[in-house]
């Protein structure tokens, strides 16, 4: 009995094991703020990673015939302007927290494929 | 007020300090005088606890924005439904109702009769004072949810509109229902182990408490992916965030609790393993709320990392070193465990089902904390995409579902392996066939997967119901309906957990259906513009704006057709609110049993000349089908637990 519960629990584990291995590489990128990403030179360059800001006051622009979204992110004293293949999503405001995925090409911009806004149930905006 | 509240919650904390002692020590040295006492002071707890309830919904109702948490989270035209919503929309306010719950839950142990003359008890409302100690104090010293603002401001930052919504108001109050039914689990499992009596009255009281708990979170979490797929906007319903990941895993090990514990009921089996289980489950509770407000940052919660709050992480260590330790110190005089008789049998699969679920939640903890632990040792960034859970969970929770149709055919004890052959033969072709019909008729591969891994144990919970139904009416010579009923009334446990497996299986195949076979398309319509998607045609007809006084509104007249034929209108909306300064979209969604049309108006400006406008329309396959299988989940959960109540009269006492 102890036998067969050892083989059962060694091969749960391989298959497991291997699932993880399968999944960990290819799932993770690198989540800077937009300073980080800068102080790191071209390190970062072309490859896929989130970045995280504040949406900047100015510039936020919706072409609506190619529909994308462009837009800077501002964290640090740093800048990036961002463009997205999508729609605004709720509560897309400037000055919010703001998480974009995507690459930095050598262009100088940041093409998100997705962005993430702060999620509303940790809205807590603090009264001073 | 505020001031009357937060003394409220001091004094109660003050009689709470008492009460937990006095149960203690009281059923320590056997004075019945100190346990009454503790009894009375757990009703005063409840009592003082349901006063400052009152008085900060007062708060809230009244909009007095001088109380800091109605500043932050209400404003003066916020409607008076959502004064629950904003009351937890905060840490605090959940936090708040989360231990007003655990209160009231052990003021019901005192009043309920069956509970209060069980020698345990005082222990069971010692730990769950403690507990509340613990809740009190957070929302008194720790984070003051009655605290003033020194100049109050003329009117609050309101509540998000998107937590402005049915689903959002019962969501969070379900999952803090799930968490508080599961510290009395917890505490009933401790009181165990102190007095040394697991009998099978123990073993009523802790399953029934534990499914009311594990249906009530598992709901709240359906609830959450409704919320999400119906007001977020993106179509989606599940992302493997951190918050939703943390409301999961206790759910799985509760899951994984319910089905260890059946064994054990049966068998003198899985018992340590048992306790086990409920400790860590009570203990990724406290983990979870601090991950959604504040605790672990994620991408979707919040950005810049604000460490795990260390006194929760204490409480955490606290719990599981203490009651694992007395698990250890009993588990050395009670004798040794029956083994399984073979692995194909009922509790072999049920051994088995548990391992599949820690190894689950222990693929999500590690996904869900990883990041943090490579940022606290490497100093680096990283995040995990939902790719990496899609991956891994993906495969094994097929394998779940796939191991529900094999567990009714197999019985306690060793299994006669030559009738359980031909049962499962028989589905396993009938699965078989069907998957081929399925892939042949084109609907895709995914639809023969699922029809396999979820037509399997439908069949054979279908089969057994139907040969138990067949049965009684043969030897009692009952009508087929009524036989039907009378089957699931002799045994609520089992019958009502085929219902619960069968929610899960439909709300499976929706998950599987729509994740492979969502359609998706973003168009920028002129009035009088049609798009098509799928076998739809959508023609943008009008646009109207609407203003009242918290947002102005663009709504959009979008005209239907399936095929050519018309099937009516939709009337997605943008709206702009004027507290939040930011633009909300209000989702329209046709359902019908085979597919949803989602259609989610995601620009336009308000020029009343130019009416051009961006639309997301999705089509996505089955996924009604996800809250009808929550619908099965909910009545068999009401079923198994309304199986206790005859036993309770003495039946298996």
């Amino acid at each position: 009995m102890r036998k067969k519960y050892l083989i059962g629990g060694i091969i749960l584990l391989v298959v497991v094991g291997y699932l993880l291995y399968l999944s960990f590489g290819s799932s993770v990128s690198y989540y800077v703020t937009v300073s980080e990403f800068f102080t790191r030179g071209t390190e970062l360059y072309d490859t896929n990673v989130r970045v995280a800001g504040k949406i900047a006051d100015s510039n936020i622009g919706w072409h609506a015939d190619d529909l994308s979204l462009k837009f800077d992110i501002t964290e640090g004293g740093d800048i990036m302007p961002v463009i997205y293949q999508g729609a605004k999503p709720s509560g897309f405001k400037a000055g919010s927290d703001v998480m974009v995925e995507g690459k930095y090409h050598s262009d100088g911009i940041f093409r998100a494929s997705q962005i993430i806004l702060k999620c509303p149930s940790k809205y807590e905006e603090a009264i001073e | 007020m505020a001031e009357t509240g937060y003394i409220v919650l001091v004094v109660a904390l003050a009689v709470a300090i008492f009460s937990a002692a006095a149960s203690m020590v009281g059923a320590r040295i056997g004075s019945r005088r100190l346990v009454s006492g503790a009894r009375t002071g757990v009703l005063v707890i409840f009592g003082l606890f349901t006063l400052a309830f009152a008085l900060i919904l007062y708060a809230f109702v009244s909009k007095d924005f001088s109380v800091r948490i109605v500043a932050e989270h209400a404003s003066r035209d916020l409607p008076a439904v959502y004064t629950l919503s904003a009351l937890y929309a905060g840490k605090a306010g959940s936090i708040f109702l989360w231990g007003w719950l655990i209160s009231l839950f052990t003021a019901l142990l005192v009043l309920w009769k069956r509970y209060n003359q069980q020698p345990g008890l005082p222990y069971t409302l010692a730990i769950l004072i403690v507990v509340q100690i613990f809740f009190i104090a957070l929302v008194t010293f720790g984070n003051n949810i009655f605290e003033r603002i020194p100049s109050p401001p003329v009117d609050g930052l309101g509540l998000n509109p998107l937590l402005q919504n049915l689903g959002m108001l019962i969501h969070p109050p379900l999952l803090y229902l799930g968490f508080a039914g599961f510290a009395v689990v917890f505490a009933l499992v401790i009181a165990s182990l102190i007095t040394r009596r697991t009998g099978a009255a123990w073993a009523i009281d802790v399953r029934r408490w534990a499914v009311f708990a594990w249906c009530a979170l598992g709901l709240g979490n359906l609830l959450g992916m409704w919320w999400s797929y119906n007001e977020l906007g993106w179509g989606g319903y599940w992302a493997w965030d951190p918050v939703e990941n943390a409301g999961l895993m206790p759910w799985l090990l509760g899951t994984a609790f319910l089905h260890s514990i059946s064994v054990r009921r049966r068998r003198n089996y899985l018992h340590n393993w048992s306790l086990i289980l409920i400790i860590f489950t009570f203990a990724l509770t406290l983990f979870s709320p601090f991950v959604t407000h504040g605790g672990i940052e994620s991408p979707l919660h919040g950005f810049y990392g604000s460490p795990f709050p260390p006194y929760i992480l204490a409480a955490i260590l606290v719990t599981l070193i203490g009651s694992l330790t007395m698990v250890s110190i009993r588990s050395k005089d009670s004798g040794g465990e029956e083994k399984p008789a073979s692995l194909i049998s009922r509790e072999g699969a049920f051994l088995l089902t548990n391992i599949i679920l820690v190894v689950l939640v222990l693929i999500i903890f590690a996904g869900t904390v990883l990041p943090r632990i490579v940022e606290a040792v490497g100093g680096t960034t990283i995040a995990l995409e939902r790719s990496f859970f899609d991956r891994t969970c993906g495969p094994v929770m097929l394998v779940l579902v796939f191991l529900m149709g094999i567990c009714p055919l197999l019985g306690w004890g060793k299994a006669a392996w030559h009738s359980m052959k031909r049962n499962l033969l028989f589905t396993f072709i009938a699965a078989v066939v069907i998957a081929i019909a399925v892939l042949v008729s084109g609907a895709g591969n995914w639809y023969a997967v699922a029809a396999l891994v979820g037509g399997l144990p439908l069949f054979t919970i279908c089969l057994e119901w139907y040969r138990g139904t067949r049965a009684r009416h043969s030897t009692r010579r009952e009508s087929h309906i009524r036989a039907f009923f009378s089957l699931i009334n002799s045994n609520r446990a089992r019958y009502g957990g085929f219902l619960v497996h069968i929610g899960v299986i439909i709300i499976a195949l929706g998950i599987i259906a729509s994740s492979f076979y969502e359609m998706e398309k973003t168009e920028t319509l002129n009035i009088g513009d049609t798009m098509n998607i799928g076998d739809y045609q959508l023609t943008y007809s009008e646009r109207i704006l609407k203003q009242d006084n918290v947002k102005v509104g663009a709504v959009a007249s979008m005209s239907v057709s399936r095929n050519g034929r018309l099937k009516g209108v939709m009337n997605p909306s943008y709206d702009y609110w004027f507290l939040h300064q930011a633009h909300f979209a209000e989702v329209a969604v046709r359902t019908t049993l085979a597919e949803d049309l989602f259609v989610s108006l995601v620009w336009t400006d308000y020029d009343p000349a130019d009416k051009s406008a961006t639309f997301r329309v999705l089509v996505n396959p089955l996924i009604v089908w996800m809250w009808v299988g929550g619908g099965f989940f909910l009545l068999g959960g009401a079923i198994a637990f309304s199986l206790e109540e005859k036993q309770a009269a003495g039946v298996e006492a």
